[in-house]
This record gives C-alpha cells, structure tokens and sequence, in this order.
C-alpha cells in the first residue's frame, strides 16, 4: 500500500522519501496531489522527472540483472533537503517532491521521482533540471551494477545529460 | 601520573562507502584522536585533517577524486578534525 507522502513543515510543499523496496511513481504521484489538493497548493505548471533502470550495462551492454544503489543515511537525506530548498528558492516553485530508490532495483522500476509545481511552466522545468542534475551529483549515492555474466561494478559517475 | 596513553579523547569516526568500503574491507572505524587541551605539556601539533588520515590509510588512488563529509557536510581535505567528529570519505558520486 502506497503512503502519502510527508511534507516538510519547514518548508511547505516539499516532500521527500526514500524507498527501499519498488514504487510506484505514477500511485506516489497521485497521492502528492491529493495532499497538495487538499491544501489548495495545486500549481498551474508542473515539471516530472522519472528515471528508471536501463536494462542492459552502461559501458558493455550486457544485460543488468539489477543495480544497487547504496548511499549515506542521514547525509542523503539532509542533502536532498539542502538542494531542494536552494533550487526551490533560487526558482521561486511552490511544491517539490523527491522519491528515490535505494537498494537493489530491477531494470524497468523507477529510482527517481522528480515533480515540480510552479505558476507559470519556466520555473517549473528549469527547477526540476537543475535539481535532478544536483541530486545526480551532490546527493550521495552510489550504483553499482549487477550484470547477468555475474560481474559487478561500481560506476564512477552519471550518464551523460 | 597518568599514562599518556590515556591523554586520548573522543576518537574520529571514520566511514567508507561503496567501491572505497570494498577495497579497504571495512565500513566503520574508530581514529583516536590526541586532545592538547587536555595534555598542556605535550608541544601542540598540527591538528589532524582528513587528508592526513587519508594518506595514511594508503587506500588506492588519489585523493582528487574522493570527497570528503564532516559530521555528513561536504567539507575541505584539509579541514581540522575535531574529536569526535564523524568524517566519511566518498567516491564519485552517481545518484538518480
């Protein structure tokens, strides 16, 4: 069963989870909504970001049969609040919602989910870039990949933009 | 008078994470840490700094392309470790 998401009282409007098991982007989604409905914060624009599991290796192409993502409890959480806050101010948005997977994901399921609420569609696609771009980098997480032949590796950066 | 053994205070935690966990076999540790303050006759040294406890780990490759979090914030290779501290040091980074 899919829980509504937990806001941010220090900041209104921002929610963020992290997942140790599958979620379902689209249910989260519509339950983010439903909070915002109900605090009459629904925004005219809004900007989504779903990432999810290629399924084959990054370098090679063999196929992936998961990819791990560890991370640094506690910092993760504090920075994912951090860069929220700085792109949600620097944009002048009204709602941000981050979920993001941890552990091991299966090619095809979601580990990230970006959703941005602003009033006009401007703000509301720069900040869910510039955010996306910044939890790729400065929020810290790791992947490794698990690959059918049985090999393993640790990946040294992100994926091009 | 006591042993100066024990002129030691709340020690650095140390934390590795991912490829950097792997290569050292370990994820957590204690660096024990001398407090001057507590020893007034022992000449002051140079306060530790991650980039010392770094290089003494001799961990593979360089210090350029790890980062280093005090007490989980980003923070300088060369910044002086208080007792206590919990000090990680992160390979690159790959989230999202």
């Amino acid at each position: 069963m899919e829980r509504t998401p937990e806001l941010n009282l220090a900041m209104p409007n921002l929610a963020i989870a992290l997942h140790t098991e599958r979620f379902d982007p689209m249910a989260r989604l519509g339950a983010w909504h439903k909070l915002l409905e109900q605090r009459t914060s629904n925004s005219a624009a809004e900007s989504l970001f779903i990432g999810r599991v290629r399924p084959t290796a990054s370098d090679d192409g063999i196929a992936l049969e998961a990819l791990e993502l560890e991370h640094y409890p506690g910092m993760t959480e504090a920075q994912l609040e951090a860069l929220a806050r700085a792109s949600c101010q620097h944009h002048g948005v009204s709602s941000c919602l981050i979920e993001h997977r941890i552990g091991r994901v299966l090619p095809d399921e979601a580990i990230v989910l970006v959703a941005i609420g602003a009033d006009r569609r401007g703000p509301a696609q720069r900040c869910c870039q510039e955010l996306l771009e910044a939890l790729k980098h400065e929020a810290p997480f790791w992947k490794r990949e698990w690959r059918t032949d049985g090999s393993r590796r640790w990946l040294s950066g992100n994926t091009p933009l | 008078m006591a042993d100066p053994s024990s002129y030691t205070t709340a020690p650095i935690r140390l934390r590795l994470f991912a490829a950097l966990r792997e290569q050292a076999g370990w994820s957590e540790r204690d660096w024990p840490i001398r407090d001057h303050a507590i020893q007034p006759n022992h000449p002051p040294t140079e306060p530790l700094t991650p980039r010392q406890i770094w290089m003494t780990l001799q961990l593979e490759g360089s210090l350029d392309t790890v980062r280093v979090a005090i007490n989980q914030q980003f923070a300088a290779a060369d910044m002086p470790l208080q007792p206590g501290d919990e000090l990680a040091f992160l390979p690159p980074i790959s989230g999202g």
